[in-house]
């Protein structure tokens, strides 16, 4: 596939005279601004018809500093623009123009008609503007086949290439039925669109495995990105974390602490939500676990059920949360489950281990870790915290957090009596 | 009594892993093994075992997950009497699977990485007809039926919310407490507790809660 060397058609910001249609189309067609301009100028003295043609095509040709269509060849296109949006009054805009090309041509038509102006001006006029239409359309059509358009866009330079060969047909009409009378004219346009139709017919398969095998790139093309994402996600994270088991196969913790964490980190990529701009605290207490199973090598597992935004006190929730967990994890190990559950009433949370557990009066008051970062953090947001525990029962800290609400309406020692009601 | 079960798993490996680990427990029996869609519905066909460990991601058979047709295929031999019963077993814990599976008519899932005397203790469970709920399993029971939000049924057999019971022994569940330690804390008898569970497993087999199909026809499932 190689696509025209063609500068494509937009009037340029330098060089214009009035309102660039003329430098552009020279620099489009190759020839010089001047010539253009003086082919113009004679159209427009000999019967107007330049004149008609400068105002279609600077309505039509894109500006060059804002041009989207023809502008956006190769990455050309401005930034700050999104590639599709704002293309549908454009492409509307663009068939009725071609729409009233062709009226204006059957009232040429009519008018020839009538009295026999200049011959074979206004014949090659019209087809002079088909071409132009169906040549501007040359660089989306060739660029559509990249995949990169979709598929409506592709089919409004179609409906545009269509438009120009309409325009071209008729002009060639115009110009084989010369002098003739109207029945005539009316007769051998007739034929001409019979052998149309009849040519539609015999290419439209051929068009349409075209359109197909069309697809199909497309299709393979995203397919295969796709593959390539998943090939680099997969050698950045399994395979390295393989090659790290196979170097430290003689240490169990530390395998089964890199399996731990890989297991996590490829169970994220395939089956988990897909990422959010905001701290949630559902997301929060997760990660706070994955750190310390990192941390620890010890299994943390997590069960939330609903989420909410995370703000000042759900921080709070956490950080305690986490406190408990490594308590969990140095004290007891695996394995260790977390709940957590956020409701209408507020938060609560557990964190429940397997471990020998202790006699909660026996520990010395300044000896308990848990006093101070999680019973005094959660008080201090007007939550509660405590621990139930006994030799040979495992261990459970439940931390609950009320409402903000209610906290606001009942005062802080209410609320968190509440809570404490609700949650037995 | 011994109970005879089907290894259903498309890992080799893993399927002679699961059989050392159970050899362990002599009233377990593995009849045989398969490794996709059509020869899990063959084995179980010709064993008619009393549990079958059925992983979610096979290949062969139509749809996905694998583990869903299996189900549906065998749906003659799951309302027979007695039943051929299934236990998912998977690597995934993506909550589409779970539902899926769940839904397919399994009477339970747990995740891979679950001991071999806690896969052994699910599947006598399974074996009598009862549930098997892991807390993660729990955790997608509570988000599901709204009860997170405080959505409570009136009636014990309303099939679209969880009883205040049900939602207790979910909570405990998900909190990581065995059946035993449930009916504890409870003071009620672990008998119980297992009929708790089989009621949120019916009602998260039949209802047709809003919830419910939404979450699933978002993943398209449905």
């Amino acid at each position: 596939m190689s696509p025209p060397e063609r500068p494509a058609l937009v009037r340029p910001e330098q060089g214009r005279l009035l309102g660039g249609v003329a430098a552009g189309l020279a620099g489009h067609l190759g020839l010089g601004a001047l010539a253009v301009r003086v082919a113009l100028v004679t159209l427009a003295v000999l019967g107007g018809s330049g004149i008609v043609l400068y105002v279609w095509l600077w309505a039509l040709v894109p500006d060059g500093a804002t041009g989207t269509a023809w502008a956006g060849e190769m990455g050309r296109r401005p930034p700050g623009r999104p590639g599709t949006g704002g293309r549908t009054p454009n492409r509307s805009r663009d068939i009725l123009l071609g729409l009233l090309l062709l009226l204006i041509g059957l009232v040429f038509l009519g008018l020839r008609a009538g009295w026999g102006d200049i011959p074979g001006l206004v014949p090659l006029l019209v087809v002079g503007c088909g071409a132009i239409i169906a040549f501007s359309q040359l660089d989306e059509v060739e660029r559509s086949r990249l995949a990169t358009r979709t598929g409506a866009g592709t089919r409004a330079a179609v409906l545009r290439v269509v438009a120009g060969a309409a325009l071209v047909v008729l002009g060639a009409v115009l110009l084989a039925v010369q002098g003739s009378g109207l029945v005539q004219s009316g007769r051998i346009l007739v034929a001409v669109l019979a052998v149309l139709v009849g040519l539609a017919l015999v290419l439209a398969p051929w068009g349409l495995r075209m359109w197909r095998s069309l697809d199909a790139e497309r299709a393979a093309l995203a397919h295969q990105t796709a593959r390539a994402d998943i090939a680099a996600h997969l050698h950045d994270s399994v395979l390295q974390t393989l090659a790290l088991i196979q170097r430290q196969s003689g240490d169990p913790t530390a395998v089964s602490r890199l399996a731990r964490a890989q297991e996590r980190e490829l169970r994220e990529y395939l089956y988990g939500p897909p990422e959010v701009q905001h701290a949630t605290l559902a997301g929060e207490v997760r990660s706070a676990a994955a750190q310390i199973e990192d941390l620890h090598g010890v299994a943390v597992d997590v069960v939330v059920v609903g989420d909410e935004d995370l703000d000042e006190r759900g921080a709070a929730l956490v950080a305690a949360l986490r406190e408990a967990m490594l308590n969990a994890v140095r004290h007891a190990g695996a394995p260790v489950q977390v709940y957590a559950e956020c409701g209408p009433q507020g938060v609560e949370a557990f964190v429940r281990d397997r471990g020998p557990g202790f006699d909660l009066d026996a520990v010395p008051p300044d000896r308990l870790g848990v006093r101070g970062s999680i019973i005094g953090r959660m008080e201090r947001h007007c939550g509660t915290a405590d621990v139930r525990t006994a030799p040979g029962e495992g261990t459970e800290i439940r931390l609950r957090l009320p409402a903000a609400r209610t906290v606001e309406q009942r005062g802080c020692d209410e609320a968190s009596a509440d809570q404490r009601g609700d949650g037995e | 009594m011994s109970v005879r079960i089907v290894l259903v798993d498309d890992h080799g490996m893993f399927r002679s892993g699961v059989r050392a680990e159970l050899a362990a427990d002599p009233t377990i029996e593995v009849a045989g093994e398969a490794g996709d869609v059509e020869s899990a519905v063959a084995a179980v066909s010709e064993h008619r075992p009393d549990v079958v460990l059925l992983d979610v991601h096979l290949p062969g058979g139509l749809s996905r997950p694998g583990g869903r047709e299996v189900l549906q295929r065998c749906a003659e031999h799951l309302a027979a009497r007695p039943p051929v019963r299934f236990l998912a077993l998977s690597v995934s814990d993506a909550s589409e699977d779970v539902i899926a599976v769940i839904r397919a008519g399994a009477r339970g899932y747990v995740t891979k990485t679950i001991s071999g005397p806690e896969l052994a203790s699910a599947i006598h469970r399974v074996s009598e007809g009862d549930a098997v709920f892991s807390p993660r399993l729990a955790g997608f029971v509570l988000d599901a039926f709204g009860t997170g939000a405080g959505e409570v049924a009136a009636v014990d057999d309303e099939l679209d919310r969880l009883s205040s019971r049900e939602r207790e022994v979910m909570r405990l569940i998900a909190r990581g407490y065995a059946y035993k330690e449930v009916s504890r804390e409870l003071f009620i008898s672990v008998k119980t507790v297992e009929t708790h569970v089989s009621a949120v497993l019916r009602k998260l087999q039949l209802s047709n809660r809003y919830e419910l199909t939404r979450w699933a026809a978002d993943r398209r499932l449905l």
